[in-house]
């Protein structure tokens, strides 16, 4: 009768729901990994279980990402990894952003915001580096333990999901035309049906080579040569010193707060973390809760607040090592508190303050993000990119990997903070974040989704925190985006799961909407995972929008 | 009785032939001349897979994402990709509306001058959709053949319209298998 009462209370660990859309938390006790893929997710958590640490299953999930999603992220990319060390409590910022090349004009667009020819629109690629410089300082595996998955899954392949294939036909062009028909990112020369077999043993071969090799063979060896080859046969400027030179910086995290809990992100030459403060600290000025998630009150303000994020991201966002930006002053909360004090309750304003601002808008959701806790409490929160799907569709004979196109991620406008400069880093809209409650992790977040990033992830903390969600629950829920151009205001993109009344209110108050699919990754596809000590249970929640699946042990 | 029942029989089996040599001869007899311009209807990606399908089949084909009547002219076919890309058209400065009344000048001029109409569906399932539907409820009737990729097809809705205009209807599993087709149905 006694034992009964002692023995420990069991988790219920249910299936996956048959629709993936359903929201569904993944369970674990010791550890989780998420992540875009799951055979990724996979890798990453065999790492954890063969008793590597955060930063180890952090880089081996990379590495498995290149090999299962490559059309997101990859070794010719770059990105940002927060990392929590558990028993130093202690987060620091591991910044692989991609950089351009020193020969690069200073004109790359054209009239219609295209860089041509497309070598140009590829940047140093950071994310080897950045992987490798993480694990050496913080991990205990070596190179060739974290690519041992990637490698088996580049070699065996896998079946292709109807995410792949669809973003594979989107970007068929661009592969075609860069990658030409034998590729392994067409299948005989057409995109990939759902169930095909992907298989990249080039990829596979790349990754033996740096093993055996380090990883000077990518930025100094044969494969630097190769690089610098596939570049500029394509019209692009970069040379062998480019690659030699380029090395990941790491920085203290940027700090801020929202009610109760703490947030750790990450400071330019992202505009993410600072964003996302930034309208944290504004809605935390309005009773959001009582207005509810999807109702016109919470989406109209919510909007005007980023209406105005954007017109300071215009006006002061760039690469810190060029020009001054006043991170302090914009997450502020009496900054957030001038803004609200503008914002009119029942109609959009007219006019944003602004200095310039380029109307350029990627419609792509690309990007990758990885959520990592070990048995230790370290963790990671990763984004990563190569940019827009398939990078610059651009492969280095024989290697298997793409490269980045990065440098659409600069302005094309001269006089903006992110105008482009030889070796700078483009603005990023990333936002890799760990929140605290009560000095405690709770909760790993991320999300790929270009601009839409930092609006995306905001929404979600606002639906865990002030709507009482679940974590996946706060994922699936319908998502809104907008901002502001010319310091005029941009319609409103909704999924279109909120109601009609919900828009035709919207459209009343005088904001123009257009409604997308009702599960769109134009905004984003998040993975996070929440830490709930007191059940003793860690879960993780993975975007439906995308392929996310979460690993827990 | 017997007589009837053998006449019935004879009559069966005469049918029968007659069928089979008609469908093996729509199949066999080809039905589009050289060259062909190649559009889509909706500013679809599945435009480039069918300039690289009619480059393997040998094929004299020329590509215009913007087609105009006058891009007719010496032109024996049109080959309609048929399918919404909200990617495509926004990318072209386009919308539905403005995207159906380019193609639709296209294909009446081509009826003008009786060149006739190739319809094809290559995106699958992605490719359907309200805004896909539309098109292919506009273009697909005045087709004198369609070839599409079963997973664009899951509910029969391109065999209905094909049945109801009485239009060759060919289907295959994937992209790559519209080939064989493709080769069989020009001169």
């Amino acid at each position: 009768m006694f034992s009964f009462y002692c023995r420990p209370r069991e988790i219920k660990i249910l299936e996956p729901p048959p629709d993936r859309h359903q929201p569904y938390n993944f369970v674990g006790k010791k550890g989780m990994v998420v992540a875009a893929h799951h055979l990724a997710a996979k890798a990453g958590l065999e790492m954890l279980k063969r008793g590597g640490n955060a930063i180890d299953a952090a880089v081996t999930t990379a590495f498995a990402l290149n090999a299962s999603e490559p059309f997101a992220s990859g070794i010719a990319g770059g990105g940002f990894m927060v990392i929590y060390l558990a028993s130093e409590k202690r987060i620091t910022v591991v910044d692989f952003r991609e950089k351009a090349p020193s020969g690069i004009p200073k004109e790359i667009f054209n009239d219609e915001g295209k860089i041509e020819p497309n070598g140009l629109a590829v940047a140093v690629p950071g994310a080897l580096a950045g992987w490798i410089y993480s694990l050496k300082k913080y991990g205990t595996k070596n190179l060739a333990d974290v690519t041992q998955e990637a490698i088996k899954i580049a070699e065996n392949g896998f079946a292709v999901s109807q995410t792949f294939s669809r973003i594979n036909k989107d970007q068929y062009e661009k592969i075609i035309t860069n990658a030409g028909e034998g590729t392994c990112y067409l299948n005989e020369g057409f995109p990939y049906e759902p169930g095909d077999l992907f298989r990249n043993p080039e990829l596979a071969r790349t990754l033996k080579l740096i093993v055996s090799k380090g990883i000077d063979e990518f930025y100094k060896g044969e494969l630097a040569q190769k690089i610098v080859k596939a570049v500029n046969e394509k019209g692009g400027v970069m040379s062998l010193k480019d690659l030699a030179l380029y090395e990941p910086v790491e920085h203290p995290a940027l700090k801020g707060n929202y009610k109760d809990y703490t947030l750790f992100s990450i400071p330019p030459p992202s505009s993410g973390g600072v964003h996302i403060i930034q309208i944290l600290n504004i809605i935390e000025n309005w009773p959001v809760k009582k207005w509810g998630p999807n109702s016109p009150a919470y989406i109209h303000h919510f909007c005007e607040a980023l209406r105005f994020v954007f017109a300071d991201r215009s006006r002061y966002l760039g690469d810190p090592d060029f020009i001054k930006i006043p991170v302090e002053e914009l997450i502020s909360k009496k900054h957030a508190k001038q803004i609200v004090s503008q914002i009119k309750p029942d109609s959009p304003l007219d006019f944003y303050p602004y200095f310039r601002f380029e109307e350029k808008e990627s419609d792509s959701g690309n990007t990758s993000h990885i959520c990592i806790i070990d048995e230790k409490g370290n963790i990671v929160s990763l984004t990563h990119s190569i940019n827009h799907f398939f990078g610059s569709g651009i492969v280095p004979e024989n290697t298997g990997f793409l490269l980045n196109n990065i440098m659409y991620d600069f302005s094309s406008d001269l006089n903006s903070p992110n105008a482009l400069r030889p070796y700078s880093r483009p603005l990023s809209s990333m936002s890799p974040l760990i929140m605290f409650k009560k000095e405690k992790p709770y909760l790993i977040l991320g999300s790929p989704g270009g601009t839409r990033i930092f609006s995306s992830l905001a929404q979600i903390i606002i639906n865990i925190i002030d709507f009482d969600m679940s974590l996946d629950e706060a994922i699936e829920a319908p998502r809104f985006f907008t901002y502001s151009a010319q310091g005029k205001p941009r319609s409103i993109s909704l999924e279109s799961r909120f109601s009609e009344k919900t828009i035709e209110t919207l459209k009343k108050m005088g904001h123009n909407v257009r409604i997308r699919e009702a599960f769109d990754k134009y905004f984003g596809g998040a993975q996070g995972v929440l830490i709930l000590k007191d059940k003793k249970v860690i879960l993780g929640g993975a975007d439906s929008r995308r392929d996310g699946h979460g690993e827990g042990y | 009785m017997k007589k009837i029942t053998l006449a019935a029989l004879f009559l069966f089996i005469f049918l029968i032939v007659v069928i089979f040599a008609q469908e093996r001869k729509e199949s066999a007899s080809p039905l589009f001349e050289q060259p062909l311009l190649i559009t889509s209807a909706g500013q679809n990606a599945e435009i480039l897979m069918a300039s690289v399908l009619a480059k393997r089949a040998g094929l004299d084909s020329k590509l215009s994402k913007f087609a105009s009547p006058k891009d007719l002219e010496n032109m024996k076919t049109i080959v309609l990709v048929l399918g919404a890309s909200s990617k495509g058209l926004g990318a072209a400065g386009l919308d539905l509306a403005k995207e159906k009344e380019r193609v639709n000048l296209v294909v009446e001029e081509a009826q003008k001058k009786n060149i006739p109409l190739l319809c094809l569906h290559l995106g699958g399932e992605a490719r359907r959709g309200p805004l896909s539907d539309e098109l292919i409820s506009a273009f697909l009737p005045f087709a004198k053949m369609a070839i599409v990729v079963k997973s664009g097809n899951k509910e029969g809705f391109i065999t209905k319209i094909c049945e109801k205009h009485n239009i060759a209807f060919v289907e295959v599993e994937k992209t790559a298998d519209v080939l064989t087709p493709l080769k069989e149905a020009f001169k």
